[in-house]
């Protein structure tokens, strides 16, 4: 029986996308039969983001409509052959589905998979109650600035009252060199003012954009911090204990003058 | 900050720590979800209740401040009263 897992922000473009494509790919890599989801309808973008744009034929909202089967909808990944996405649809918009069709539709999935992911919009309205409906577990992204935070404050409410249990917190984007110098609030300041529970921390890293550029995600680059950031949470949410990750400038000229981060675990 | 701070040597508060401190406030607001109606209904209120039992120099002065504290968050009503001997 699959897990269904929704990733949400309240405010927009903090990386909800970005972190459902690496943590279903992370799963995949790590032998799990995973599907994606794309709840953003009308603003479709996971396919993109995991370079499988050209293989759409058919969208989330044919398949609730009976267009055709659940299963026709579904694309398989390049590389694993147990990923899928079921893209949203382009050309509609999210009145086109009801919590209850996203609940039947997760419900026809959970059988075949052990993780189904969905990727909600921002905002917290339809699109966002389509994306929750089927939840068993919540993990909400924000980045370390105060629109996002508050925002992610709205909404731990609304998944705690939609009987959600605890949301997990992913916070994305953080640039130590910005805490190392107060600019930035640390992990520790956002995790005490949402007071939830952190899953994971995923620096501002280039090789996100690079991979997104390219179609491929970053959990695939052996140099990537994101990647290996979002690896770390897919195995956490398998119930590994894995030690978060410490972000810290490299010492020395070069290092300095590069501004080169390089992780090492945090001792516990 | 101004020439004279820098010239004691007084430093600005790291960005880091305003943000910090201000989404504290602001999301003491949002989490209690009191309309600013029902504020001015609930000064209203209180006023009222004060006035049957002291002088309340100017009911339009009433201070109402949400803040958050270790254990729970606090409402602080601020009311001037008369001063008579
Ligand atoms: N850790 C990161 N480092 C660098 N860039 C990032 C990181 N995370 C996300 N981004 C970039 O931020 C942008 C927004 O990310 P993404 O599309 O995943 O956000 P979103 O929350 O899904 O947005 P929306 O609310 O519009 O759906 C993208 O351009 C993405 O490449
Ligand atoms: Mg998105």
């Amino acid at each position: 029986m699959a897990r269904v897992i929704t990733i949400t922000s309240g405010k927009g473009g903090v990386g909800k996308t970005t972190t459902t494509a690496n943590l279903g790919t992370a799963l995949a890599m790590l032998g799990q039969r995973v599907v994606v989801i794309d709840a953003d309808i009308g603003l479709r973008n996971l396919d993109v983001v995991m370079g499988l744009e050209n293989r759409i034929v058919y969208d989330l909202v044919d398949a609730v409509e009976g267009r055709c089967r659940l299963r026709q909808a579904l694309i398989k990944d390049k590389r694993f052959p147990e990923l899928f996405l079921l893209p949203a649809a382009q050309t509609r918009d999210k009145d086109a589905v009801s919590p209850e069709d996203m609940i039947a539709l997760t419900n026809e999935l959970r059988r075949e998979f052990d993780f189904i992911l969905i990727d909600s919009p921002a905002g917290i309205e339809g699109g966002f109650r389509n994306a929750i409906a089927s939840a068993d577990e919540v993990l909400i992204v924000t980045t370390p600035e105060v629109s996002a935070v508050r925002d992610a404050d709205r909404i731990v409410g609304l998944v705690e009252a939609y009987e959600k249990g605890h949301p997990r917190l992913i916070i994305n984007r953080l640039k130590p060199r910005m805490v190392a110098r107060g600019d930035m609030m640390d992990t520790s300041d956002v995790v005490e003012i949402l007071a939830i529970d952190l899953i994971g921390i995923v620096p501002e890293d280039e090789t996100i954009v690079i991979s997104t550029n390219r179609g491929e995600v970053a959990v695939l680059e052996r140099n990537s911090l994101a990647g290996r950031s979002f690896s770390d949470i897919a195995r956490r949410l398998l119930g590994e204990d894995v030690p978060m990750l410490v972000f810290e400038e490299r010492q020395g000229v070069w290092g300095s003058l590069i501004g080169r981060l390089r992780a090492r675990r945090s001792e516990r | 900050m101004s020439f004279l701070d820098t010239m004691l040597g007084r430093r600005r508060e790291s960005s880091s720590h305003v943000a910090k401190e201000r989404l504290l406030t602001v999301l003491v607001h949002d989490r209690v979800k009191l309309t600013p109606e029902d504020l001015e209904n609930m000064k209203r209120e209180i006023i009222d209740v004060i006035s049957r039992y002291v002088e309340v120099t100017d009911p339009g002065s009433i201070e109402v401040t949400l803040t958050r504290g270790d254990q729970s968050d606090h409402l602080k009503a601020d009311i001037p009263l008369r001063r008579s001997r």
